[in-house]
């Protein structure tokens, strides 16, 4: 890695950490590196400061408390994906962290960075949205909580302040009756997703569906939520039919370009096919019994 | 040694191990000394899985500088001006090379493999994007990378083209305006065959089918990227240069040629090298550049690529349009082949074949079938892209040849409704036709066609896959089955010299064997190993023929001051040349030891007989009146015959009378999701026959890698460029290499031809895998739509190119309606 020269930082607490980020002339972060490496290597970036926050050990962390799944900006995609607690009670996060590049990449890069990259062909954002997640960031003026879908503006842009970091990202803990999934397409491990659908389902006592979240990855410019298909599930029992629909639904929503992950139709064919793989998958994980019938 | 070395009854003294036909390969018919056919753990392997491996970047010289080399952002554009200024102002930056720097030492342009000239920096025109501009030599790396950000060249940008027939169009840019006798991108026609004999056979035929398709632009992308530390030694006026070659002799005389540098001066190291698969074969810039750096500064100078610089700027492969046309009888009996290509050769014709094949072999596209006429046509065009067209892992665009005609049988095989196995048998080679002449004038060598591809048919379970297709398209399962067969011919092994050449020099190669006084060896040959196992199968050949252990002799390579000269490793060359000249090296030393032993034995020379099972020289008749290998070294240095020289060496330059001709059957089983287009391999099996084995555990080694890059070919890669002439596959972000995840479980099987005018019957494999399975994989993928009408798929075959073609014959699935959902009412149990 032959980059331009640069000011390395290393704080250790989130203090100091942000009074380096209020103080220096147009720093870069650094966690786990694997956006802005490459990005150095090639000199696309060219920082003249870096803030590593590798050193705050108390960013690491992954854990439930007060009501939320959290995830500090230094927990990795292999601390999710080695997680028996996501195993167990978090069906999109056990499917996504997987599916994440590959295993070196997701030995060193972290939730909380892949968020804050907000590249469209990430997959967390998606997953994010899916469940009213919020990112939560340290600044000048203290502590911000920024609900997931107020985030995300433009490709690699958000709504973090310059001198914000963010320090957790977080999802509600699941109800009684919940259950989430991501599918993903790609044409080999370690590429951005062709396209990908996270959907979280939430049923009432009588089956029916009271809250429904889909994300979808790299097929708009920013991670993108399917309202309208959200809303059709609401109040509605699952079915193969229903979800057929929301299916269709979330595929309008979509906003696809063709590029090298595949023609624009297709993608928006496979949110269709990914959101009802999904949402399938997060019926079952609800609690709903899912069965072959012979027609 | 190993202690678990068996002896095999059935090893003669031709090697002609009676082939097995059971379901494991045999896994020792050696004599229990490392021989043929035992699989030795190989000797390389200490120090690479160690990390003690030398490569070019670990080389470290005192006052070593280091190169930078500053590319052009743009495809087609005239350089107005370099300013170097403040790079130079840099304490760390020593000096910034320009084209006008080099032409003051005449060494602005370098020669193509292929005797075109290409601008070592940029001299007024850059033809394809990231070519070489300005060099920045700095203090060390980092230096010169930022020296080299420092540069500034203004540019004329002009329009550049990007494809092959666009750039044969009256309207186009011209890419070589350079050249005085160039008015248009045409570089040259070439022609094989009887095109009237083709043209009848046609006119006549009860069927005929036509199909085009595309060799995409492929780039070899060994794991090390090229590199070079030229050491110009002023005292001794000897340029050294550490460069990552597969062929070092011939680098050192293209080296001289182009430096003026006597040869006897220039000393071309190439260490160990990861991998090199074809694109190590050429003289590339950067070489020359760390050279004239060195030359000019007195220092030794280190270049070493970054990734995408040896994507983006280093020899392609591939890149061949092609239409095929079969001519048959309506029983499925092949009379004739056409083919048709046009071939992107990038910017400069920088192919990497003998210097009288512009198309390289590629008239081998008869394949394994007896075809009585056949004819191919082939134009090459300039365009603003890379230059390039080196084999990759394949003889001279036998790879382009193989996925014709194994592509062209299926498309005959649907056309005429029958198994695609049966039309293959029905057209092969028969096994007592060889040695064979081929339409386009080949001699086979050997081959049992049919034999292959039984034994693949039966490892594979065609018969239930077959089924399995049917009860899938019946039910209208979500998931398709394909079975794709391919049943190749390579042609390898280059020369004879008489045939074939690099830039003149006849492709011969050489071993130079040295018994020493205590009994072991040192085999020195004229290839380059790149991961082949050179050190230990050459080793091998030599504890076959002069009965000696497979430790005690140290094979070397890569340097020319020590070696013997050769034509390097590629197109599967090395064991079909190199190997037996190693065989005919130990077998002169083996005469030479005869009277040795005579003399140690006293006995008269023509009593002396050798056992290849003892690896001993006996007197005839009297067993136990024996000696070894390692006595009569002795007595070659301590007690030598009189009227005889002391010592006991050889040297052997092989020319090989022919080529070789290895083949296979390849059998592909996929599973495509109808909603998606994902294919995954449900069975992968390869047979194959490289004639006499000489370590099986290699071999399954080379297929195994070779059949990875096969499915990387047809699955994910492909250097892309826009319209602009920009490379947008040029990183390993978007030129998709395949992982261990997306390789299956292999299955791999042989039978033996012995190749019957090699040395010790060997045909050389290397390369098999990677020309033999692509056509295997795709014609598994158009298998399972071909009743639907799918004649073609282009490669790379990513998901939604397949889900194009399923959606467009009406196989696309949404997802299965039917399923229902059903919830208890209450509180979730689990919660």
């Amino acid at each position: 890695m032959k980059s331009a020269p640069f000011e390395h930082y290393e704080p250790t607490t989130t203090n100091e950490a942000t009074s380096l980020l209020e103080s220096l002339d147009d720093p870069t972060i650094l966690a786990g590196g694997q956006s802005l490496v490459p990005m150095l290597r090639f000199r696309l970036a060219n920082p003249d400061v870096v803030v590593d926050i590798n050193g705050i050990d108390s960013l690491d962390y992954l854990r439930e408390e007060d009501g939320y799944l959290k995830l500090g900006a230094l927990a990795r995609h292999a601390d999710v994906e080695d997680s028996d607690l996501i195993d167990e009670r978090y069906g999109s996060f056990a499917d996504t962290a997987p599916l994440v590049a590959d295993p070196q990449i997701r030995n060193r890069g972290t939730v909380a960075g892949s968020v804050a990259q907000a590249d469209p062909k990430g997959d967390w954002g998606s997953v994010l949205l899916a469940h009213e997640g919020e990112i939560v960031a340290e600044g000048p003026d203290g502590e911000r909580v920024i609900p997931a879908d107020e985030f995300f503006l433009l490709p690699y842009d958000t709504t973090l302040g310059e001198d914000e970091l963010i320090t957790e990202v977080r999802i509600p803990t699941p109800e009684p009756r919940e259950g989430s999934a991501y599918h993903k397409l790609k044409r080999k491990t370690g590429d951005y997703a062709m396209a990908g659908v996270g959907a979280r389902l939430v049923l009432d006592d009588d089956g029916r569906i009271e809250t429904a979240g889909i994300g979808m990855t790299a097929v708009d410019i920013t991670n993108a939520q399917a309202t309208d298909a959200e809303q059709h599930l609401e109040g509605e029992r699952p079915s193969a039919d229903l979800f057929e629909t929301a299916g269709e639904l979330a595929a309008e929503a979509s906003n696809p370009e063709s590029d090298e992950h595949g023609g624009a139709d297709y993608k928006e064919r496979m949110v269709d096919v990914l959101a009802q793989r999904a949402l399938g998958d997060a019926a079952e994980r609800a609690g709903a019994v899912r069965r072959k019938v012979t027609q | 040694m190993s202690s678990d070395r068996e002896r095999a009854p059935d090893a003669d003294t031709e090697y002609q191990h009676p082939e097995d036909d059971g379901p494991e390969p045999e896994k020792h018919c050696g004599h229990g000394r490392g021989g043929m056919g035992e699989e030795v753990n190989r000797k390389e392997d200490k120090r690479f899985i160690t990390g003690r491996g030398d490569y070019v970047d670990d080389i470290k010289k005192p006052g070593m500088l280091h190169c930078e080399i500053v590319r052009s952002p743009h495809a087609h554009a005239r350089v107005e001006e370099i300013d170097g200024s403040r790079a130079e102002a840099m304490d760390e930056v020593v000096a910034v090379l320009t084209a006008e720097d080099l032409l003051a030492h005449d060494l602005a342009t370098m020669p193509t493999l292929m005797d075109d000239t290409q601008d070592v920096l940029v001299n007024e025109k850059v033809k394809f994007q990231s070519q070489e501009v300005a060099a920045v030599i700095a203090e060390d790396r980092y230096a010169a990378k930022d020296g080299a950000q420092k540069v500034e060249v203004e540019y004329d940008v002009l329009d550049p083209v990007v494809d092959a027939e666009e750039a044969l169009e009256d309207d186009a840019p011209l890419v070589r305006d350079e050249l005085d006798d160039q008015e248009d991108n045409h570089i040259f026609d070439w022609e094989t065959g009887d095109k009237e004999e083709t043209d009848r056979v046609f006119e006549e035929a009860d069927v005929t089918v036509e199909e085009d398709m595309l060799y995409q632009r492929l780039h070899p992308a060994p794991i090390e990227t090229c590199g070079a530390v030229a050491d110009w030694d002023p005292g001794k006026d000897k340029m050294t240069v550490h460069m990552t070659s597969q062929a070092p002799h011939a680098h050192r005389t293209l080296f001289s040629q182009v430096s003026g540098i006597p040869e006897h001066k220039v000393r071309i190291v190439s260490p160990d090298v990861g991998g090199g698969f074809g694109n190590k074969v050429p003289i590339y810039p950067g070489y020359v550049v760390a050279a004239a750096a060195s030359y000019v500064l007195e220092e030794p100078v280190k270049w070493v690529e970054e990734r995408s610089e040896n994507i983006q700027t280093t020899g392609f492969a591939r890149d061949y349009d092609m239409t095929g046309e079969l001519a048959a009888t309506e029983d499925g009996e092949i009379k004739g082949v056409k083919v048709d290509v046009l071939a992107n050769h990038g910017a400069y014709n920088a192919a990497a074949q003998p210097s009288k094949f512009p198309a390289g072999f590629f008239n081998i596209f008869t394949g394994s079938y007896d075809i009585e006429a056949a004819h191919g046509s082939l134009t090459a065009a300039f365009t603003n892209t890379a230059p390039g067209g080196v084999a990759y892992r394949c003889s001279f665009r036998v790879t382009e040849a193989v996925y014709l005609i194994e592509r062209m049988v299926k498309v005959l095989a649907d056309e005429l409704d029958v198994d695609p196995a049966e039309i293959r048998r029905k057209n092969f080679i028969p096994s007592e036709a060889f040695p064979y002449e081929s339409a386009t004038g080949w001699n086979y060598d050997s081959g049992d066609y049919e034999k292959a591809l039984d034994k693949a048919l039966e490892m594979a379970d065609y018969e239930h896959y077959r089924e399995e297709q049917q009860r899938r398209l019946e039910e209208d399962a979500d998931k398709l089955i394909g079975i794709g067969i391919s049943s190749f011919t390579e042609v390898v092994g280059a020369g004879p010299g008489k045939q074939c050449d690099i830039a003149g020099i006849e492709m011969f190669d050489s071993a130079d064997l040295r018994v020493n006084p205590t009994g072991n060896a040192v085999l020195r040959v004229g290839v380059q190993t790149q991961g082949q196992g050179h050190e230990t199968t050459f080793a091998q050949i030599v504890a076959e023929e002069l009965g000696m252990d497979v430790d005690d002799i140290t094979v070397e390579h890569g340097d020319t001051d020590t070696e013997p000269y050769g034509l390097g490793t590629y197109g599967s060359r090395s064991t079909p040349v190199a190997g037996a000249a190693a065989a005919v090296a130990a077998r002169k030393v083996r005469d030479k030891a005869k009277s040795i032993a005579a003399n140690e034995l006293e006995a008269a020379e023509e009593d002396i007989e050798w056992d290849r099972e003892s690896g001993e020289f006996h007197v005839a008749g009297a067993p136990d009146r024996s000696i070894t290998i390692t006595e009569i070294a002795a007595g070659a240095y301590m007690n030598h015959p009189g009227g005889e020289e002391p010592g006991l060496e050889a040297t052997n330059y092989y020319d090989p009378p022919e080529m070789t001709y290895p083949f296979g059957s390849y059998i592909v089983v996929v599973e495509i999701d109808r909603e998606t287009g994902e294919v995954d391999f449900e069975k992968f099996v390869a047979v194959d026959d490289c004639g006499n084995r000489i370590n099986p555990m290699i071999i399954e080694g080379q297929i195994h890698g070779g059949l990875a890059q096969g499915i990387g070919t047809a699955m994910m890669e492909h250097v892309t460029y826009d319209d602009n002439g920009n490379v947008t596959g040029g990183d390993f972000m978007n030129y998709l290499l395949p992982t261990a995840n997306e390789i299956p479980n292999f299955e791999t099987g042989h039978t033996v031809t012995p190749s019957p005018h090699h040395p010790i019957g060997a045909k050389g494999v290397g390369e098999s895998p990677t020309v033999g399975s692509p056509p295997a994989i795709v014609n598994a993928v158009v298998d399972a739509m071909s009743e639907a009408g799918v004649s073609h798929v282009e490669m790379p075959m990513t998901p939604d190119v397949v889900w194009e073609k399923l959606d467009e014959v009406g196989l696309s699935h949404q997802p299965a309606r039917n399923v229902e959902f059903s919830v208890e009412d209450g509180e979730h149990a689990d919660d």
